[in-house]
């Protein structure tokens, strides 16, 4: 593989992770138009943790992880009694709001006699851990890639055990959910806390990889690409979100001619497909069916 | 010190006006529908860079600009409303709201494609003078602002409780199976409310963007976010809600704009909106029946 592909591929990794965030909400109900927000607060604790702290990766990721589910496991409490687009408009709010923070954020330490860590609006520099320490790009987008099979695999056995059935079951009424005894609330807040530790592991290691962030970085337009990749791969199993990284990344951003008019073919497809499949390309009916063909084979 | 105050307060009303139209307009839309409507902020820039295009091409005047500013963003509206919400008036509202959503983002890419640079100026409808009044200085477009605003919402108060089309109106956003049974054409009623919010928002484009003789690529998402908040303070359904909620947004970012600064100003209108979702989540207005369904899902 070249350099570009290795690129293209890490970053399909990286957005399937962010776009899982999102997916993990959609099963509870919950349209989070600020996932966003916890990629950049991920982002910028794992940026911390090695640059300036000087940690090695694997803590710095989970620091940015635990960070990222208190962070969402805080917006979920007071949000919890939003439904509908009450929620997705203050998580919209809530993710622009850290946006501007970042942009006012300063914390600057010297590190080996330069001043390094995030400086407002103009980001955060020089996160160089991967190349400091000599890791190869391909090495790393295969970490990226194991740590997305073992969170695919996470979400597999979820959907196998008894938790699987109850989080659709909130999604699609919780007041019903309720009546038959399951704990909405204590649901909704586990659902949003791993959704928070999703995000920011995503930017956790996106920082790394491309060792440069601005606060712009996580502006709605990236909200709005996470959310939709669910929305398009299909609702009906945790593969459905990569199929959508899939075929935004893999095959409207790697083609050319295409990359100018990207957003228009990926709107346009976004709205078509809630037209004609309002669960996405693989939703429930067809995750169903796959998966019962799959147990056959084997 | 109350120099200040009150310098800050008039200012904050007259971008409280334009405000207070795009939130009228997103209103209009729930109010009718039942749905958000995100794609509001690009179709108004599509109406405000249509009137660029046609200032820059044949350097038309004032009234040749707002007249393209209108139509530009009646047909973006018209094309929101084919793609996002005519094929899904029976889905859930989170469905036409997420395609509004990717509707938006098409439509800012198309308008920044046609005319790709950062920003363009825009024909201003009153030179900058100012009028002095005591110790305070009021700007003369910030007056044609509030004089234009005023008519606007004069005008959709009496077609909502005057006219027969609004009439229907609110039959449909009462019970929309109902007004159809009554007679009333449900389809041709929202497509016109979508119509009107459309061209009520490109009225508030025109009015913003020739204050600040120029326009940006950022207009689409600044619209969204300023109709949006300016909405749900004043409760989302509710017109005078709507009006009140401008007008107490413009008011509050001149003010914070004034102690801190512009980014500051930002934040404070993000967590204002957020606040007031937590605390009051049917806003200014409209409280009532949030509080019904909660006391109902509280029974169960």
């Amino acid at each position: 593989m070249d350099a570009f592909m290795v690129g293209v591929v890490a970053n399909i990794g990286m957005m399937a992770l962010l776009a899982l965030s999102a997916y993990l909400l959609l099963l509870v109900g919950e349209v989070s138009f600020g996932q966003q927000a916890f990629f950049g607060i991920g982002a910028y604790a794992a940026g911390i943790a090695t640059a300036l702290w000087g940690w090695p990766l694997a803590p710095a990721i989970l620091f940015a992880a635990l960070a990222g589910a208190v962070g969402q496991f805080g917006v979920a409490l007071p949000t919890l009694r939003l439904r509908g687009f009450h929620f997705s408009v203050a998580t919209l709010a809530f993710a622009e709001a850290v946006r501007i923070l970042l942009e006012l954020f300063h914390y600057r330490r010297p590190v080996d006699g330069h001043l390094m860590g995030p400086d407002g609006e103009h980001g955060f520099r020089d996160v160089r851990y991967i190349f400091d320490n000599g890791i190869g790009a391909l090495d790393y987008m295969l970490g990226i890639w194991l740590l997305l099979a073992l969170v695919l695999a996470a979400f597999a056995f979820l959907e196998r055990s008894r938790i699987g059935p109850r989080l659709r079951m909130i999604g699609e009424d919780d007041v019903l959910a309720a009546l038959n005894g399951i704990d909405v609330i204590r649901y909704r807040l586990v659902a949003s806390a791993g959704a928070g530790a999703l995000a920011a592991c995503a930017g956790g290691l996106y920082i790394h990889s491309v060792t440069y962030v601005e606060p712009g970085v996580f502006s709605v337009m990236l909200g709005v690409h996470t959310l939709a990749y669910g929305l398009i791969g299909g609702l009906g199993t945790a593969f459905g979100p990569l199929l959508g990284v899939l075929i935004d990344i893999g095959f409207l951003e790697t083609l050319h001619g295409l990359s100018q008019y990207r957003m228009i073919v990926f709107g346009g497809l976004v709205a078509l497909l809630l037209i004609l499949r309002p669960r996405g390309l693989l939703d429930e009916p067809l995750a169903n069916r796959l998966g019962r063909w799959l147990g056959r084979v084997r | 010190m109350w120099v200040d105050l009150f310098q800050n307060t008039i200012e904050g009303m007259a971008n409280g006006s334009a405000y207070a139209l795009m939130a009228l307009g997103f209103t209009l839309m729930f109010g009718v529908v039942g749905k958000l409507n995100l794609a509001y902020g690009a179709v108004l820039m599509v109406g405000v860079y249509a009137g660029v295009y046609v200032h820059l091409e044949w350097q038309a005047g004032w009234a040749a600009s707002a007249v393209a500013v209108v139509l530009g963003a009646v047909v973006a509206g018209i094309y929101v409303e084919r793609t996002c919400f005519a094929p899904m008036r029976h889905g859930a509202a989170i469905t036409s709201m997420v395609a509004s959503f990717a509707i938006w983002m098409q439509l800012e890419e198309a308008a920044t494609l046609a005319l790709p640079r950062h920003s363009y100026p825009f024909p201003s409808l009153v030179e900058g003078t100012v009028i002095h009044l005591g110790p305070l200085l009021l700007r003369r477009d910030h007056l044609v602002m509030l004089a234009v605003a005023l008519v606007v919402m004069a005008a959709l108060e009496w077609l909502v409780r005057g006219s027969r089309f609004g009439l229907g109106l609110r039959a449909i956003a009462e019970n929309p199976r109902a007004a159809g049974f009554v007679g009333r054409n449900v389809e041709r009623t929202l497509f016109f409310a979508f119509v009107l919010a459309s061209a009520v928002g490109g009225v508030a484009g025109w009015l913003v963007a020739s204050a600040d003789q120029h326009v940006s690529a950022m207009f689409g998402m600044w619209a969204t976010f300023k109709g949006l908040i300016a909405a749900m303070l004043g409760g989302l359904g509710s017109l005078r809600g709507a009006v009140a909620g401008g007008l107490l947004l413009g008011v509050v970012e001149a003010h914070a704009l004034w102690l801190a600064g512009p980014q500051i100003r930002d934040l404070c209108a993000y967590l204002l909106l957020f606040l007031l979702l937590i605390l009051r989540p049917g806003g200014l207005s409209g409280q009532a029946r949030i509080q019904r369904d909660a006391a109902a899902y509280g029974r169960l």
